[in-house]
């Protein structure tokens, strides 16, 4: 039994909103993806398999379809189709402009059901007709602007993570609202804007604004709380920390004879190291160019201080702790004929493992759907 | 009625992604109790701020877990608790007698969260780390930079927020599995797995190169962060389409909008970097906000970058949905706080009041929930178990 087993969960997304389904798909709902005759324009987004354009082989749409059904409608021509399968969902998942989807002749049609709707900027208010990107959304949420060198433009996410916030609290939202149904034995509307969700990501942005009117700006790799700053070693780059054990790293540094700088008793205060981060910082850099990443990882690991790797992300298809864990899970792509790893749980529920699918081809479960 | 009502959440969390998953589940109606221990980290004023909006309707305990009767009042609320939560190091729960295994005896179908860094197996499950430690193993930190430039990554602890919320999802997802099989479970969460799985399809390609400001989705051109008068000002602009591309032109109204090199989509993709440059050259005279709204009401996506200021008190959209709320305090104070960020049409998840001071509800938890009387209640305050 999965966690999620029995619901059934239509989804019209395009990419802004595609993450919802496919969370709920992991928890594993079943989660039909509806697709235009000739395929989601989903599929034609990079990267591809191989570097070439492919909308057979579009890497992003099977990031983003593992584990949904698809079933093709031609919603211009048979909206009769798509009523059909309304009435057998408990939840619908979808992201297009305001008012472009009957949704209330759906909640109409089934009181039970769960319409999720992923927008720009929300069903209501001033800006409900405007139009967002991943990066417009992450400007006009507040991300942004805490992101980057001071001297250089503010930088956006790797990753779209306004449109991954928004289907996070898109799922949140389903689930309530399934909850709640319990109760109430009807549905409701669940209405995310990538705006908010963008605003409901953030750290200290917003709570330094109400506490103190104080507006935080980007300051490169030195965290807002001034305990983080990226180093460079040897081989590469380090994330320093200064919280942790103090005394530890002070004395392994003093057993390398560097600790003339920094080896001052007003240091051990944490607000101290906080107040003075840039030149803590500026000698930890000198110390850690004469080691190696593994070196000053594993060192400060075994004392307790928060360090590591500043690296890629096909890093983490090599990491031991993860392979031990079985986080990428090997999905065999017949038409390639090999298996691709694909990331697993982002949580893991003790009672059903995350579900892990290939991602379908189009209209691949017309036949057992529609039938 | 909210989603959660009659749910209760045993709160062992800290610092932010614990507190930023049951905030939500505080928002949907759960009576989370917040167990407190002295001289524990905070971000000033708990009632608003930051602190305040990480805390946001939770009654707070301050318990004394070092003490045998402190734990043993943790283990009577536990087994009275729905969830139990912390974001611990692995060991310390285990080491306090209240993991999994422990608390199932005490009852048999409770939801137990783990939020650790790394996860409760694997090689580096007792490593420490904080967001930005996470956010550097998975790529964030040394992708997010300029092609050529240096690392930059988040200026915070977005691998806070995305293990928070997807936590929330987790309690979610096991409250509906224990309403359907009766069943509760344990929840492993290694906020290093969280962060990762937000990474994207670059994780399926296996290589990465720094993008900048470049589109990660549908190709798009112009599509950055460009300039704006005035200091520090900028907008971002993203142009899929010919029909944004006219609408971009008519705003813009230069001759090079009409330049043949921009008049495709692939056009604009292959001089993008020339596109760019005569973009910041027509933005950097320009104000943003009205540049913005100019772009948009011809139909182009462009949002000015918001700083703290703009987002909390000039933007109307985000005041028409509510997303800032005003609680009054015990003090008769009125704080700002976040609200959830998504509207449930029919049983709305809101603030249900400001972040609560140490200890505020200590006493009231432990005879409302655990039946004690005064005196009980007095002698555990003398001897320093709860907080006075």
């Amino acid at each position: 039994v999965t966690t999620l087993d029995g619901v059934r969960v239509l989804d019209l997304c395009d990419e802004k909103g595609a993450l919802a389904g496919k969370l709920l798909a992991g928890l594993g709902a079943d989660v039909i993806l509806i697709e235009p005759p000739g395929g989601s324009p989903m599929r034609a987004i990079p990267p591809f398999w191989d570097g070439a354009s492919d909308e057979l082989r579009s890497l992003f749409f099977w990031f983003y379809a593992a584990g949904k059904r698809s079933v093709t409608i031609d919603l211009a021509h048979d909206a009769e189709a798509l009523r059909r399968l309304v009435a057998t969902a408990d939840v619908l998942v979808e992201s297009a402009p305001p008012g472009r989807f009957p949704l209330d002749a759906f909640r109409a049609a089934n009181p039970r059901l769960v319409v999720a709707s992923i927008t720009s900027f929300g069903q209501n208010g001033p800006y409900r007709d405007w139009k967002a990107s991943d990066t417009v959304a992450q400007a006009m949420g507040g991300m942004l602007y805490v992101n980057g060198h001071p001297d250089r433009p503010p930088l956006r996410s790797l990753g779209l993570q306004a449109y991954h916030q928004a289907g996070i609290f898109a799922a949140i939202g389903v689930v309530s609202a399934l909850l709640a149904r319990e109760t109430t034995g009807r549905g409701q509307q669940v209405d995310v804007s990538l705006q908010a969700a963008v605003a409901g990501a953030l750290e200290h942005v917003p709570g330094f604004w109400h506490q103190s009117r104080l507006v935080h700006r980007r300051q490169g790799t030195l965290h807002w709380t001034r305990y983080f700053r990226v180093g460079r070693c040897r081989d590469g780059w380090v994330m320093h920390c200064t919280l942790g054990d103090w005394t530890s790293l002070l004395e392994w540094m003093k057993a390398d004879g560097m600790d003339a700088e920094i080896d001052d008793p007003a240091l051990e205060d944490i607000k101290t190291r906080q107040a003075e981060a840039e030149r803590i910082f500026d000698a930890l850099d000198r110390w850690a160019a004469g080691y190696t990443i593994a070196e000053l990882v594993e060192g400060a690991q075994l004392r307790r201080i928060p360090y590591a790797a500043v690296r890629p992300p096909e890093a983490l298809l090599r990491d031991p702790h993860l392979a031990e864990r079985g986080f990428f899970v090997p999905i065999e792509h017949p038409d390639l004929g090999r298996s691709i790893p694909y990331p697993g749980a982002p949580v893991r529920l003790g009672a059903a493992p995350w579900r892990v699918a290939r991602p379908p081809r189009v209209g691949e479960h017309d036949a057992e759907v529609l039938r | 009625m909210r989603p959660l009502d009659g749910i209760r959440v045993l709160d062992f969390t800290w610092v932010v992604a614990g507190p930023v998953t049951t905030r939500l589940l505080a928002d949907l109606g759960a009576d989370v109790i917040k167990v407190e221990r002295r001289g524990s980290l905070d971000f000033g004023d708990r009632r608003g701020g930051l602190s305040g909006t990480l805390m946001r309707g939770k009654r707070s305990i301050l318990l004394d877990l070092n003490d045998p009767r402190g734990l043993a009042i943790a283990r009577r609320l536990a087994a009275l608790s729905d969830v139990v939560i912390d974001n611990f190091s692995a060991r310390v729960m285990t080491n306090l007698g209240l993991d999994y295994d422990e608390l199932r005896t005490l009852r048999p179908d409770v939801i137990c969260v783990r939020m650790t860094g790394f996860g409760l197996t694997g090689p580096d499950r007792d490593h420490v780390s904080y967001g930005p430690t996470l956010q550097a193993l998975t790529g964030y930190t040394l992708l997010m930079a300029e092609p050529g430039g240096t690392p930059a990554g988040f200026g915070y602890s977005y691998s806070d927020l995305a293990g928070g919320n997807l936590g929330a999802l987790a309690v979610l997802a096991a409250l509906w599995h224990r309403r359907r099989t009766g069943r509760g479970q344990l929840v492993d969460l290694a906020q290093l797995e969280a962060v990762a799985s937000l990474v994207g399809p670059v994780l399926l390609e296996g290589r990465s190169r720094p993008m900048g400001n470049a589109s990660q989705e549908r190709p798009a051109a112009p599509h950055g962060v460009y300039p704006c008068a005035g200091e520090d000002r900028w907008i971002a602009i993203t142009v899929f389409t010919d029909e944004e591309w006219a609408a971009f032109a008519r705003v813009v109204g230069l001759d090079w909008t009409h330049d043949r090199r921009f008049a495709t989509g692939a056009g604009r993709i292959a001089h993008a970097f020339e596109l760019d440059r005569l973009v910041a050259g027509w933005t950097s005279a320009r104000d943003a906000r009205e540049t913005t709204a100019a772009l948009q009401w011809a139909g182009v996506p462009a949002g000015l970058v918001a700083d703290a200021e703009d987002l909390c008190t000039r933007d109307p959209q985000l005041a028409a949905r509510g997303h800032f709320v005003d609680v009054a305090t015990p003090e008769g104070r009125t704080v700002r706080l976040d609200g959830a960020p998504f509207i449930l049409s029919e049983t709305p998840a809101r603030p249900g009041g400001p972040g609560p001071s140490l200890n505020e509800h200590g006493p009231e938890i432990l005879s409302e929930i655990l039946g004690m009387d005064a005196d009980e209640i007095t002698d555990l305050q003398e001897v320093g178990i709860v907080g006075a």
